[in-house]
């Protein structure tokens, strides 16, 4: 448990890793960037909090294409717990298990169902309306994953820090909003403006409850490679 | 069978322990039964509500799960998921009839009912039982006993998790009589369970009671409140505990558990009978018991009774039969001994009511018994049958003297020779003391005569008592049948009668004559007049004068009684004296002599004429303790000088008890009276008496004096006796002096004085001065 934890937490490094080398690599001149840091009501960083900048009218964001994006089932979790996706992303549920999984979810914004598979899942999901989408195996019901589908293409996730950069974002008139899955009042937007080659800040705080921990029942019988 | 009797006492007594015993053994078990009873169902009651809240519990665990597991599948998720409301409704009822539930919701997060089985058209109400919702939010389930529609149900709720919780979905199971009924079977109680909101009145949802039962169950309720009651109902006392299982608000619903007292003491009451059956049969058995061994002891006493019955009825031949060992064998046994003790002794007694144990002899009553039958033979016969009487001569003196068993001797010895003299179908018996009668059943007087002779003969050789030789001497008094009597009691009295003739007439034997029994009877028809004279005053005191040789002078008077009788003229004294002295009448005659003549002594003492009087004593007055007490109380009444008394007595009145005699003697000389022998001469005349008895005078009998001038001897004895009183320091007086000679003669021998018809014949009192002054 403890070393799946490892390696999701070592995932998030390359990840940032990478990001890190992008902004720098490229920064165009119109564009400005946001550091968002989202703690609780005592101060307390809270991670897994998506972050996300709608843009007010009149601020225009170039049109792009939205990446597919992979949530793994490893060691019966979804992988990552939280993921944040712009509207028309594909969404792959690869099974790193080497059992079945059948991950299905109810939510307004996407309902759909994969039954059992393994390996690569049979179909990508076009997650096609904004909203969240609440991750669930039918045969595990511990697993919960899920996916906020924002209409914009700059969105992050808090991390353990409670921080979540997020750079080359257009200079404009934004709201920003943050969302956190177990949170217990959705909080409000806040304008921000984002100037070219400037970096605004920008806190939240999140009455958040602690992350339910279910009844997970140890593999029996399963090995991992 | 009466309650005296044995038997009944013992089964009666037995019968009362037992039923006692049993009466009070019944109380206990009965009363400890029926606590262990209340007891019992208080605590079944007790373990009940536990079992009962158990199970309670349980199902509600169980529907819980089902509940879960109903909300966990993924086809309802999905159906839920839809948000379809007709699609939600009919996937509620259908997986609702899976797990069995009766009412199905579907509650949305924030409260509402977004379907309801039970009310599938009413949509969107708020949930009422929301604070089931937040605790299942803290638990992951939650379940209540609510009531919807006034029914009862046990409301689990349950989150729709997709994964994360979508909605609330609410499985409800009724809780009716068949729950209730369930719950019976497990927990052997009655249930119920009621509902009361705040101010309104109970109401029963589920029950497993009869319906009169339950409609008594909400006033009892009402009345007792909470906790352990009793309640009655339809003649049925209930114990009853509540439980309260649900409060929300103003809602309180109960769980009424209940036990009919009748049921549970049921298994007590069959107890209490059994141990009833038991008591009764043991009461039976011992009773029955008791009597058989009252038979036991009562058989061998019932037959000791009449065996002693049939010993009252003389018969002793019989036994008892009883073979028992112990107490009852030991008295059988006892009681056969005494019967052998009874037959011993009877026939014993027998031989002692018809034999003389002394001599061995046919008693009286033999005799008189064989007396009969030989009458009876005789008149049958024509022969004539003889009876004799006799008696010994002086045998009192004998036995008082030589003492009874030398008396006793002598009778057997006499027994033996009369019965040697006889035939063996004469009887010889002996009547009693020295009483002697002879049966002779051909009693012709020639024989009778010679037996008479023979009998006489025969005892005339002296009887060897020891190394001493006992002279004896017999009358006999001879009777014959029919001559002298037809009767045995006749004969008898009148061979008696004979008897005493002989005895009087010192004839040796006397043939009964008829002038005897006359002169007998006159005798006692003179005795019967004794008492009389003496009243009457009849009798009188004659004096008779004692000359005074020496100084020639009166100096002393004898007084000698007279029956003046009113018919017969004047009697003498030896007519009516012996049979005074025979039937006892002598002491009032010499009390009256002693009083009469002490007077006179004082009277004539008191007219100058001082004279000494002789009173004649006889030997029943010797033997009269109070005789001297009399004496001496009469001295001092008529003021009399002891000296002045001479009390005269007869050899043979000594010789009837000489030690009382002396006994007297020598307190009447104690007293001052002169004592004097009288009649000396003819009896015994024993010296060593009048050397004991201290006599003052000795009086020469007549038969002596009278004539003694033509009697050398009489008059060698009288004056060898003069010489011997004066000898022993006596005066002598000489009686019958019927001769100037005669008295010259005593003169010559020294006599001190002389009494007779030459001197003076007796005379009465009032003739005495006279006379003495004529003398004079």
């Amino acid at each position: 448990m403890i070393s799946t934890g490892a390696t999701f937490w070592h995932v998030g490094k390359w990840q940032l890793a990478v990001g890190a080398v992008m902004l720098l690599v490229a920064v165009p001149a119109w564009c400005g960037s946001l550091t968002i840091k989202v703690t609780d009501p005592s101060g307390n960083p809270v991670a897994d909090a998506i972050v996300y900048a709608v843009p007010k009218v009149g601020t225009r964001v170039p049109a792009q294409t939205p990446r597919p994006v992979s949530i793994e089932q490893k060691d019966r979790e979804f992988v990552p717990y939280v993921t944040a996706v712009q509207v028309g992303t594909s969404v792959n549920f690869p099974n790193r298990d080497p059992l079945l999984h059948h991950v299905y979810s109810f939510s307004p914004a996407k309902s759909f169902e994969i039954k059992l598979y393994s390996g690569d899942a049979p179909r990508t999901i076009l997650l096609d309306k904004p909203g969240m989408v609440t991750l669930g195996c039918n045969i595990h019901d511990w697993m919960i994953g899920y996916i906020l589908v924002v209409e914009t293409p700059y969105f992050g996730k808090t991390g353990n820090d409670g921080q979540a950069r997020l750079g080359e974002v257009i200079a404009g008139e934004f709201d920003v909003q943050a969302w956190h899955p177990t949170q217990r009042a959705q909080v409000n937007a806040k304008p921000v403006k984002i100037e070219a080659r400037n970096n605004s800040e920008i806190e939240f705080a999140i009455d958040v409850a602690p992350r339910k921990k279910r009844f997970k029942p140890p593999a029996v019988g399963v090995r991992y490679p | 069978m009466a309650f005296d009797s044995l038997r009944t006492r013992i089964v009666v007594f037995f019968a009362a322990l037992v039923v006692l015993v049993q009466g009070l053994a019944f109380f206990i078990v009965s009363t400890t039964n029926y606590q262990i009873a209340r007891e019992t169902i208080a605590q079944e009651l007790g373990v009940g509500e536990r079992i009962f809240l158990r199970l309670l519990n349980q199902q509600r665990d169980q529907l819980e799960q089902s509940a879960a597991l109903l909300a966990a599948e993924f086809g309802f998720r999905q159906a839920v998921a839809t948000r379809d409301a007709p699609t939600i409704l009919s996937a509620l009822a259908n997986h609702g009839a899976r797990a069995s539930a009766n009412v199905m919701l579907l509650i949305s997060l924030d409260q509402i009912v977004l379907a309801d089985t039970l009310h599938p058209a009413s949509r969107l109400q708020p949930f009422r039982f929301s604070y089931l919702t937040k605790l299942a939010e803290a638990n992951g389930r939650a379940s209540g006993i609510v009531t919807i529609d006034g029914r009862l149900y046990q409301l689990v709720v349950t989150p729709v998790n997709a994964p994360t919780t979508i909605a609330w979905v609410g499985v409800g199971f009724t809780i009716d009589d068949k729950t209730a009924e369930d719950l019976k079977k497990l927990t052997a109680l009655d249930v119920s369970f009621l509902s009361q909101r705040q101010g309104e009145p109970w109401r029963i949802h589920a029950s497993t009671l009869s319906e009169n039962v339950r409609s008594g169950l909400v006033p009892a309720i009402t009345d007792a409140g909470k906790g352990v009651f009793e309640m009655r109902v339809d003649n049925q006392d209930h114990e009853v505990r509540l439980a309260l299982i649900e409060k929300q608000g103003d809602t309180e619903i109960v769980a009424v558990l209940q036990r009919s007292l009748a049921e549970g003491i049921e298994p007590f009451k069959r107890v209490n009978t059994a141990f009833l059956i038991l008591a009764v049969m043991a009461i039976v058995l011992s009773v029955l018991g008791s009597i058989v061994i009252a038979r036991n002891i009562t058989r061998p006493i019932n037959e000791l009774a009449d065996v002693a019955r049939r010993i009252q009825g003389g018969d002793y031949a019989q036994k008892v039969g009883v073979t028992q060992k112990g107490e009852i064998g030991e008295l059988a046994s006892s009681f056969n001994h005494m019967l052998d003790g009874i037959a011993t002794r009877e026939a014993e007694n027998l031989r002692l009511a018809f034999e003389d144990q002394l001599t061995g002899l046919p008693n009286r009553a033999m005799f008189h018994d064989r007396l009969d039958q030989a009458l009876i033979l005789g008149k049958r016969n024509g022969q004539p049958v003889a009876v004799m009487m006799l008696d010994l001569d002086r045998f009192k003196y004998v036995n008082d003297t030589l003492g009874h068993p030398v008396g006793d001797l002598v009778l057997k010895e006499v027994a033996h020779r009369l019965r040697g003299l006889l035939r063996e179908s004469d009887t010889v018996a002996r009547l009693g003391g020295d009483e002697f009668a002879i049966l002779l059943r051909s009693g012709e007087p020639e024989r009778t005569s010679t037996v008479a002779h023979k009998i006489m003969h025969s005892l005339e050789s002296p009887i060897i008592a020891g190394e001493q030789p006992i002279d004896i001497a017999t009358s006999i008094g001879i009777v014959y049948y029919p001559e002298h009597g037809e009767e045995a009691n006749a004969l008898l009295r009148r061979a008696d009668i004979a008897m005493y003739a002989a005895k009087r007439a010192r004839s040796g034997f006397a043939t009964y004559d008829l002038r005897l029994d006359e002169d007998r009877q006159d005798h006692l028809t003179l005795l019967g007049e004794l008492r009389r004279a003496i009243d009457q005053n009849e009798l009188a005191l004659y004096y008779q004068p004692k000359f005074n040789l020496g100084i020639k002078a009166v100096t002393g008077m004898e007084a000698l009684i007279r029956w003046q009788h009113p018919t017969r003229g004047s009697v003498s004294p030896a007519d009516f004296i012996p049979f005074a002295e025979q039937t006892g009448n002598i002491r009032m005659i010499t009390r009256w002599v002693i009083n009469s003549a002490i007077a006179q002594c004082g009277a004539w003492q008191a007219a100058g004429h001082t004279m000494t009087i002789s009173i004649n004593i006889s030997a029943r007055d010797l033997l009269d303790r109070e005789f001297v007490q009399y004496v001496s109380a009469k001295l001092s009444e008529h003021k009399v000088a002891p000296g002045l008394i001479c009390a005269e007595l007869t050899e043979s009145a000594l010789m009837e008890d000489p030690v009382h005699a002396q006994e007297t003697l020598v307190q009447l000389h104690a007293l001052g009276l002169k004592l004097s022998m009288d009649d000396y001469g003819t009896g015994y005349s024993s010296l060593a008496y009048i050397k004991d008895l201290s006599l003052d005078e000795l009086k020469i009998d007549r038969a002596f004096v009278t004539g003694m001038n033509d009697d050398p001897l009489s008059a060698a004895i009288v004056q060898s006796t003069i010489e011997l009183g004066h000898r022993l320091g006596m005066t002598v007086v000489a009686e019958g002096v019927e001769t100037a000679d005669e008295l010259s003669a005593l003169k010559r021998f020294r006599c001190d004085f002389a009494q007779g018809y030459h001197v003076c014949r007796p005379m009465p009192a009032g003739d005495v001065l006279t006379w003495l002054g004529r003398k004079a």
